[in-house]
This record gives structure tokens, C-alpha cells and sequence, in this order.
């Protein structure tokens, strides 16, 4: 989408950008020519095709982005929390201002609006953003079969952040500029020092504001923005850190009534109006999602499916899913929508806290079963069951309860022992959260911050702690603290004084 | 200066205190010029190190006297790089596998494989082969063990390994099958005091016998501790007197003061507060195995004997569990839940009767 914008009124091109509209087509053209000279016959179909291609490409860049209707154009459109544009803002106008190497660091979730913020105040202040795509660098050997000498990745990262900001376009005549970096190139990753060789040429070279947006996902280990930008990075080169939120339900909400009335406005022809049920359930479904929401929003309101099949295919949930929506029933599409994920301490939360609802039937329930959250962690089954292990205590009340779920967690660590049996991983998981769930009758509510398991690293005293010990003996460590840690001391003391 | 359990630790086979129809029997073996694996096993304290160094000297000479330290560096298959500290000869070396933990089965055969390589230099006078001694093998994992079992037959002409347990329960049989087993039984009280008095008469110190016994009582047959607790209580006061104070090891004071918190309340709360004391003494490295058997010991001062044996066979279900798994503080807790459950039902019932 912005390197669209960009391309209208670029002079400085990107040394490697995907050139995909030069190249290819010269060669077709090449090819063509030594059609033209095989057989003349065909130049006229040739000619035709080209044509053809052309008008459809034409087509799918129209529908390509449709999306982009739907992009929120001003500061007020945006989904993402007042608060955080203003603060995003004020960076923007601070540094729009002069002529520094500052440095911004946006992070966030996935489709929560980083991206699209920038850019809107970027647009409101004038300014105009480069952005680095990292290029696609498969060595081609030569017709020799030599590989091409290659310039390092890194040294082609900076060349171009140097020219972006140092440069001013003739064309448009705005000195304002701004570099945007959301692609890392991946030998950062391998890296890191590369990287901050980078930024320290970049803060003495450059005359322009750089913005480094990362997604976060608690998930993934190998996360860029905690991978590269480390605390002490962060302080060297004195960058910004802005941290985004996933949108709230209420946000989206308005963000997705506000491309309802675009719907209604422009593409009837495409759309059927979304009602404020379908809004919800897409809002339900979407976990916080901009980016996801209007796109199931898109699919939702297409033309072409009765309406009736898409009732069908909403899935009446039959909890809350979170304590501030007022309504009670939340309902999903079955074919649309991320699945929920919970973070590790939500669900300690669910097993310690577990909430039961009666059924229609008068039997009781809980709301989350054990075997759905079981199957949030399995592949994490250890570390889960040394959370609630650490956590489970201050929520019983009654010594006999206690023991049950002790008993079980004890259980647990000698299924969760045997790792070559994968089931044996389940079990135990299923034991421990369904038995710790089970055992709290007389639950304690009380306000309890989870806290992380034990480092449980023992520490054996050094042979150089205790002196009296001969030096070229080997000790074993559970001998010097059950034998001689006590009297060494004693007698080290008393002689040494 | 050096403590007394260096100092006075016997050299000679011959000159060994205790267990000396055993004793002879070794220097047979060895005389023999070769010797099968050995597995020596016994409590902690009994001697089973300073009778592989006598049964070493009988085999090589003085030459294994002459230690040096050495740390070695091992990379495991995920890249890592792990440090264990070895003590080694010209004719042995020795190392503590469990030091690395998880990745013991690394070392066991790449330290193995290290020294059966290198054959002697002068394989004239000396023997052809060299001398690994793994403690703790009753610790390690089971995949260290299998790793041993290749390794132990495959450089059985170049290396001997001498094995050193505190039981062979956790032994796999396969090592059991390939290996002299060697059992070193803990000294008794008398012989441990004959040992103290004689310890005593080399420093020229005169020990009271009544003292003696006492300590070798209080070591609870581990001779080590008792020697210790020799020095400890002279250098506290001497000359002795026969009821002067002899000092415990501070885990033991550590493990009543957490039985006694077990003892005054019976409630999540408490059991909260008694779990940071587990925790301490875990980090600390108190083996689990003897912060159970401490546990147990004070807790069931206070039982009634029907309950004794109810609360032991809690205690064994629940230690055997922790051999198995890999938590030790999950199963230490579920037993003093357990423990705070059934007691306080013991204790609700008594008073009721009272009234």
C-alpha cells in the first residue's frame, strides 16, 4: 500500500526495490521480438494478449485495493486509542521540526494499527515516508558459473537509509522526510551487532527521523523487536519506544461502523450493508485485529451468499467472553475469525479462578472445560503445570483441598517426567489443570498476581568459599553442604581468629 | 593445614580401619594385575572413595598421588557448552557427572572415549590401562546410563571405570550385569570411635570415650560427618569434656524448624510459608531424598503409631514419585499437604474426645 503512494511521485528509487515492472517486461518484450522475427503471423495475437493482460491488470489493481477504501483518513479515523496517537504525534511533530537522527521504535501486535497511524499523522504533517523492503538477494551464477560479488546485506541497509534521509526529492519540493524500516533484514537477526553498527552511522550521517515498527507476539521466541532492540540499544541511541495495544472491542467497534457507512455510501454495488449483528460478531472474532476484522468484515458483506447461510454460519458462543462487553451471548463466525489465544497467565488464571455456569438443564459447568485449555498448552505442558504449581496455593482455603491438588500435581510431574510417551504430556496436563479445578471447594477471592515458577538453580558452596579443604580433591557437591559446609565453618572461625 | 578427614585418611590397603577381611580380598584382586569394572556402593561416609584410592596406589604406585585439577569442555549436540571440573593422574581421572545435570551423558562418553584413546606411554612396567572413577552414578539419567553401557564394552582394553553409588536400586541392571559390585557397609558406632580415638591419638589429644560414642551416635554412621564433628567440637572446646555440646549441621536445625512450622498450623497459609523453606533448602543443595527423611523423622515424633505408619507409607509413596519425576518440590509439598491433612483430622478428633 505505501510504496503504491510512493511510486506516483518518487525520484529517489530504491536501488533494489522489486522492480517487477521494468524487468519482466523488457524480457517479454525481447522474447517478443525474436517472435516477431520467427513468425510474423503471430505479432498481431502477441500484440492482442498484451493488451488483454494489461486491461486485467488494470482490473485487480482496482480490486487489489479495495481494502484501501476502507483506510482511515484522518487522525479521527483511526482505530488505535486516542491516548497512543497522541503520543505517536507528538513525537512526529517534535522531530518534524529539526534536522536530528531521532529514532522511533513502534511495537505492538499484529494488525493493531502501528503502520496505519504513522502514516496518517505523516500525511497531516506533510511528511514523506521511505520505506526499506529488503530486497530478494538469490545469487544467479554468471554465465561463467561465477556467483556476483555481492554487497553485504548490511552495507546496503545503511546506503539506503543514508540516501532516504539525507536526499530531498526534486519533485515535490518537501524537505520533510521521514525512514520507515518494518522489514529487518534477517542478518540482523544472526547479528545484532551488525545492527548497531548501522544505527551509530546512521545517528552521525543522517539528517532524518527513522521509525522502527516491530510486531510482537508473545508466542514467538525469536522476536525482532526484543531481539534486536535491546534495553541497553534502546539507551545508546536514546530511541522512543512507543508499545501498542491490541484495539479495543470498542474501537474496532466504531472503526468497523465507520466502514459500514463507507459500504453504504459508495459500494452498494458490491456489498451488502453489514447489520450491527454482523459487526459484533466480526469485532468477537477478530481478537483485537484491525487489519483481520475488515478484512472478515469484507467477506462477510459480499455480495453473492444469501443472507441466510451467513446466520447459519455464526456460532452462538455461549459465554461472555470478556466481563466489559454488557452483552452476554457472543457469537462467532465458524469460517472467519483467529483463534482466541491466551497467554500463559490467563490461563493460570482460568484453572485457579474457574468460573461455573448452569447449563439450561440445571446441571453445572464450567465456562472454560478443562479440555479446552488443555488444548491451548499442550505444547507447553511443563512449563504450564510449574505456573500453577507456583500459583495454586494462595486460592484454597481448606488443608484438605490442598492436598488433593497437591497429590495431583505430584501426579502430573511424574507423567510430565516421561516425555518420550507424547501422551503422557497430555495426561498429565489434563490431570493438573482438571484436579486443581476440581479440588478448590471453598475457593479463597481474593486479588493473587501470578508469578513466575522458581528458578530452581541450586548453588553449591565453591571449594574456594570453605578453606580448610585440600585442593586437588574433588568434592561432591551434596556432600560439602550435608557434611562439611557446617563444620568448616566452625572451624575455619575458630582458628582463623 | 588441612581438615582431619584429609589428613588421617589411610593410603594403604592394609591400614584401613575397618571392613578389613574386605580389604584383602581387594588387594588380591588387583594383584591379579587386572580388574573387571568395578561398581563400589555404599552410605554416604563409608569409605568408599578412600578404599578406590588405596586399591589405585596398590595398582600404580605413588604415582596416583600427584593430582591435578583440570576443567575440561564438552559440546553437547545442541551446541552447548558445558564445563565440568576433573581431578585427574597420570594413571586415573575422576569427575562428578551429575555437576552438568541433563547433559551428563555427553561427558560420560566423551570423557571416556578421551581417555581410552590415549593408551600409556609406557605400557612396560605400568598396566595398559587407565582408570575413570564417575561418582554419583546412581544419579545420573537414564541416558547416561544406557550411554555408559556402550561405552563401558566398547574400551573395555584401554579403560577401566570404577563406578561409585550410594545404592544400586537406581543403577540400570545392564551397568549391574557388567560391573563387580562392591558393597562398602556404613562403619558401625564402635568402629567409628575406635576410629575418632585413634584419629585423636595421631593430633596427641585425648578423647573421652563417653564423647566418642556420642558422636559417632550423633553422625549417624557416617564417618566423615563424625570426624568433622570431632574436629568441630575441639576446636569449640578442649580439652573435651564427655558432655559437651556437639554442633549438627545446619540443614538438620533448618528441616526441625520447618517440621515445627508443620507441626503449629495446618493451613494453606502455612503450608505457603513452609514451601519458601523447601525452596531454600533445595537452593541451597540439600539432597530431596534427606530433606524427606529429615522431614519424616520430626514429623512423626508427634504421631500416634497408627498414624506413624500411615504418614511413612505417605512419605515412601511420595519420595518415590519425586525419583521418578523431575520436580522434587512438587512431591515434598504434596507430602506436607498431605501430612497438614491428616494431622489436623488427628488433632480435630482428639479434642473432640476431650470434650
Amino acid at each position: 500500500m505505501t510504496s503504491n503512494v510512493k511510486k506516483e511521485k518518487k525520484w529517489f528509487k530504491p536501488m533494489f526495490d522489486f522492480d517487477d515492472e521494468e524487468k519482466p517486461s523488457k524480457k517479454i518484450k525481447t522474447d517478443k521480438q525474436i517472435q516477431k522475427k520467427q513468425e510474423s503471423n503471430e505479432i498481431v495475437e502477441n500484440e492482442v494478449s498484451e493488451t488483454n493482460t494489461g486491461g486485467k491488470e488494470f482490473i485487480i489493481k482496482d480490486h487489489k485495493h479495495w481494502m484501501k477504501t476502507f483506510e482511515p483518513v484522518n487522525v479521527e479515523d483511526l482505530a488505535v486509542h486516542n491516548k497512543k496517537v497522541q503520543e505517536v504525534e507528538d513525537w512526529v511533530k517534535t522531530v518534524s521540526n529539526n534536522n536530528n537522527s531521532d529514532m522511533l521504535l513502534m511495537t505492538g501486535p499484529v494488525g493493531c494499527g502501528k503502520t496505519i497511524t504513522l502514516q496518517v499523522l505523516a500525511k497531516k504533517y506533510g511528511i514523506r515516508i521511505t520505506e526499506w523492503i529488503t530486497p530478494l538477494d538469490i545469487d544467479i551464477p554468471s554465465e561463467n558459473g561465477e556467483y556476483e560479488f555481492k554487497q553485504r546485506q548490511s552495507v546496503r541497509f545503511l546506503d539506503f537509509l543514508l540516501n532516504a534521509a539525507n536526499f530531498t526529492s526534486l519533485l515535490d519540493g518537501n524537505s520533510k522526510k521521514l525512514v520507515l524500516v518494518e522489514d529487518f533484514p534477517n542478518t540482523f537477526m544472526r547479528t545484532p551487532s551488525e545492527f548497531t553498527e548501522v544505527l551509530l552511522q546512521y545517528q552521525q550521517r543522517a539528517k532524518s527521523p527513522i521509525v522502527f515498527i516491530c510486531s510482537e507476539s508473545h508466542t514467538d521466541n525469536k522476536n525482532s523487536a526484543s531481539n534486536i532492540f535491546t534495553p541497553s540499544l534502546k539507551e545508546q541511541f536514546n530511541i522512543h519506544h512507543i508499545s501498542f495495544n491490541s484495539v479495543a472491542p470498542t474501537n474496532l467497534r466504531a472503526a468497523l461502523k465507520r466502514v459500514a457507512t463507507i459500504i453504504s455510501k459508495k459500494h452498494t454495488a458490491v456489498y451488502n450493508t453489514p447489520t450491527a449483528d454482523v459487526i459484533e460478531c466480526v469485532v468477537n472474532s477478530s481478537a483485537g485485529d484491525v487489519r483481520s476484522a475488515v478484512l472478515n468484515l469484507h467477506f462477510a458483506c459480499l455480495k453473492g451468499g444469501s443472507k441466510q447461510n451467513m446466520d447459519t454460519s455464526i456460532v452462538h458462543g455461549k459465554e461472555s467472553k470478556s466481563k466489559t462487553t454488557r452483552k452476554k451471548k457472543t457469537s462467532k463466525f465458524m469460517s472467519l475469525g483467529k483463534d482466541e489465544s491466551v497467554s500463559i497467565l490467563h490461563g493460570v488464571g482460568r484453572v485457579l479462578n474457574p468460573k461455573v455456569i448452569e447449563t439450561d438443564s440445571g446441571s453445572k459447568k464450567f465456562t472454560h472445560t478443562p479440555e479446552d485449555i488443555v488444548e491451548q498448552f499442550i505444547s507447553q505442558p511443563v512449563s504450564f503445570v510449574n505456573f500453577l504449581e507456583e500459583n495454586y496455593l494462595p486460592h484454597f482455603s481448606n488443608i484438605d483441598h490442598v492436598d488433593k491438588a497437591a497429590s495431583a500435581l505430584s501426579d502430573s510431574d511424574l507423567m510430565l517426567a516421561e516425555w518420550r510417551e507424547k501422551m503422557c504430556q497430555e495426561y498429565g496436563l489434563y490431570n493438573a489443570v482438571a484436579s486443581l479445578m476440581l479440588a478448590n471447594k471453598a475457593p479463597v477471592s481474593a486479588w493473587n498476581p501470578v508469578r513466575g515458577p522458581k528458578n530452581m538453580k541450586i548453588q553449591y558452596p565453591t571449594v574456594r568459599e570453605l578453606r580448610l579443604l585440600e585442593e586437588n580433591y574433588l568434592y561432591k557437591g551434596k556432600i560439602l553442604v550435608s557434611d562439611y559446609q557446617t563444620y568448616c565453618k566452625i572451624i575455619s572461625n575458630k582458628t582463623g581468629t | 593445614m588441612s581438615l582431619w578427614v584429609d589428613k588421617h585418611r589411610p593410603r594403604d590397603l592394609m591400614k584401613l580401619d575397618y571392613h578389613k577381611d574386605q580389604a584383602v580380598r581387594l588387594k588380591s584382586l588387583v594383584q591379579q594385575s587386572d580388574f573387571p569394572h568395578l561398581l563400589v556402593y555404599g552410605p554416604s561416609g563409608a569409605g568408599k572413595k578412600t578404599r578406590i584410592m588405596c586399591l589405585l596406589r596398590e595398582l600404580y604406585g605413588s604415582g596416583v598421588e600427584r593430582l591435578r585439577q583440570e576443567t575440561m569442555t564438552f559440546t553437547t549436540p545442541s551446541n552447548k557448552k558445558v564445563e565440568i571440573m576433573t581431578v585427574s593422574s597420570n594413571y586415573h581421572i575422576e569427575v562428578n557427572p551429575t555437576d552438568v545435570g541433563i547433559h551428563d551423558r555427553v561427558v560420560i562418553m566423551d570423557l571416556v572415549k578421551n581417555v581410552a584413546q590415549t593408551h600409556q606411554i609406557d605400557s612396560s612396567g605400568q598396566r595398559e590401562f587407565k582408570v575413570v572413577i564417575l561418582n554419583e552414578v546412581d544419579d545420573l539419567t537414564k541416558d547416561a546410563q544406557h550411554a555408559l553401557r556402550r561405552t563401558m564394552e566398547k574400551y573395555v582394553a584401554t579403560c577401566r571405570l570404577i563406578l561409585i553409588a550410594n545404592s544400586i536400586s537406581r543403577v540400570i541392571p545392564a551397568i549391574r550385569s557388567r560391573c563387580l559390585t562392591i558393597r562398602v557397609p556404613a562403619p558401625t558406632e564402635s568402629e567409628i570411635a575406635s576410629v575418632l580415638q585413634l584419629v585423636c591419638k595421631k593430633e596427641s589429644l585425648n578423647l573421652p570415650s563417653d564423647l566418642a560414642t556420642r558422636l559417632a551416635k550423633a553422625a549417624d554412621r557416617n564417618l566423615r560427618r563424625a570426624l568433622l564433628m570431632c574436629e568441630a567440637c575441639k576446636v569449640q572446646q578442649y580439652p573435651f569434656t564427655s558432655d559437651q555440646k556437639i554442633p549438627e549441621p545446619d540443614w538438620q536445625q533448618f528441616i526441625r524448624d520447618t517440621a515445627s512450622m508443620i507441626l503449629s498450623e495446618q493451613t494453606a497459609k502455612k503450608l505457603g510459608e513452609v514451601r519458601q523453606k523447601l525452596y531454600e533448602l533445595i537452593i541451597h543443595g540439600v539432597p530431596p531424598d534427606m530433606i524427606f527423611a529429615g522431614l519424616l523423622k520430626e514429623l512423626v515424633r508427634n504421631c500416634d503409631m497408627a498414624m506413624k505408619c500411615q504418614v511413612a507409607s505417605h512419605a515412601a509413596n511420595y519420595e518415590h514419585r519425586m525419583r521418578l519425576g523431575n520436580k522434587p518440590i512438587f512431591h515434598l509439598e504434596a507430602f506436607v499437604a498431605k501430612f497438614m491433612a491428616i494431622y489436623k483430622k488427628f488433632v480435630e478428633e482428639s479434642m473432640g474426645d476431650v470434650f
